[in-house]
């Protein structure tokens, strides 16, 4: 089972998905960061000064860690940079799910208006999504771990 | 197991300054209405849009309530505007009518073809974009989440020379959006004190069928 987990197709696979959902994530953020700010803003959990650094800085490092991941180098650090987000989005979706304050996810752009009920159940989809992704990201750093690593 | 050179936590670094300086630089040559101001923008927080705003109820009587399929005929408006142009020079709208007054207060449909009719300034608050594809004839983009609002408000109140008690109409898309909230909040620091928020906004705007401009400013 262990072995199974392990093997290298399986971190293979983990590691594109994880860089080409990051990579997807990150374009429309990059193309409108006033919108991606809004919907910072909207998650009331990043104070005023910060709003516009995170808005402009973070789709870029979301894209550099994608990127990173989908061509294979810097993997450990790429990899640890999209758990740390992935675990930081996830906080944020858990924390306004918790205290039902319905927010757009904003994880792949703007999306159409929605009712507030929508957005809340969007909340919980995206969260057992983030969480699907934060055991891709376990995986890959169990992998690269190991110290006989196996070419293939 | 063999150290890669650069060792994890230089990489780590070294994203994280990859990210920075191509945001440093895509924000610098971003036209205006994709480029943000480094420092913060200073707004409220979401959950809670600090000033107070009066409900529509406490508004001073509007004429007769017309219905809605009246609406564009120009004689039930009329004598309305005459109404509430006399009643803004007021100070105060009468005590039993608003017991907290504040300086911002949200508006229906009708109270805002009131002021369209009365050619009072109308903001609107959402994406250029949103702007370009429809808007209220005569209404001024002043986007709060662009960067250059700071110009558009300069360039509105140049031309219109709004004093601090002429009333300004600030609409966005309705529903839930709060960004004609932030603009007036933003207004109201500046001094504003007659401000009124279209709460429906556009889409109930192009619902009751008023008219619709399109295009840039």
């Amino acid at each position: 089972m262990r072995r199974w987990l392990l093997h290298p197709r399986v971190t293979l696979a983990a590691r594109l998905t994880l860089g080409l959902v990051f990579l997807l994530a990150a374009l429309p953020k990059i193309a409108d960061p006033p919108g991606f700010a809004k919907t910072i803003w909207a998650y009331d959990l990043v104070p005023a000064w910060g709003l516009n650094l995170l808005a402009l800085g973070l789709p870029w490092l979301e894209c550099f860690a994608g990127l990173a991941l989908v061509l294979g180098f810097w993997v450990r650090a790429a990899t640890l940079w999209v758990g740390v987000l992935l675990l930081a989005f996830t906080l944020a979706l858990a924390f306004n799910l918790a205290r039902r304050h319905p927010v757009d996810c904003g994880c792949f752009g703007q999306a159409a208006p929605k009712t507030e009920a929508a957005r809340l159940t969007d909340m919980r989809w995206s969260l057992l999504r983030d969480v699907g992704l934060l055991l891709l990201v376990i995986q890959v750093l169990a992998a690269g771990r190991r110290p006989e690593r196996p070419s293939s | 197991m063999k150290r890669a050179f650069p060792s994890t936590a230089l990489q780590v670094l070294a994203l994280a300054a990859l990210a920075a300086a191509a945001a440093l630089l895509s924000n610098a040559v971003a036209p205006s209405n994709r480029r943000l101001a480094w420092t913060g923008a200073g707004f409220p927080s979401a959950a809670s849009p600090a000033p107070p705003v009066r409900p529509t109820s406490t508004e001073p009587p509007v004429a007769q309530p017309a219905p809605r399929e009246t609406i564009p005929l120009p004689s039930p408006t009329r004598p309305s505007r005459a109404k509430r142009s006399e009643s803004r020079r007021l100070p105060d709208p009468p005590a039993a009518a608003a017991p907290q007054a504040g300086p911002i207060r949200e508006i229906s449909g009708q109270e805002a073809w009131d002021a369209f009719q009365a050619s009072w300034p109308f903001l609107d608050a959402r994406r250029s974009a949103e702007f370009a594809e429809g808007h209220i004839p005569g209404a001024w983009s002043t986007p709060v989440w662009e960067a250059d609002l700071d110009d558009r408000l300069i360039f509105f109140k140049a031309a219109r020379r709004p004093g601090p008690e002429d009333p300004i109409v600030i609409y966005c898309s309705g529903g839930d959006c709060r960004d004609s909230h932030l603009l007036a909040a933003r207004l109201m620091r500046e001094g504003y004190g007659h401000l009124l928020i279209f709460r429906d906004g556009f889409p109930a705007w192009v619902a009751q069928g008023h008219p619709v401009d399109k295009g840039r400013p």
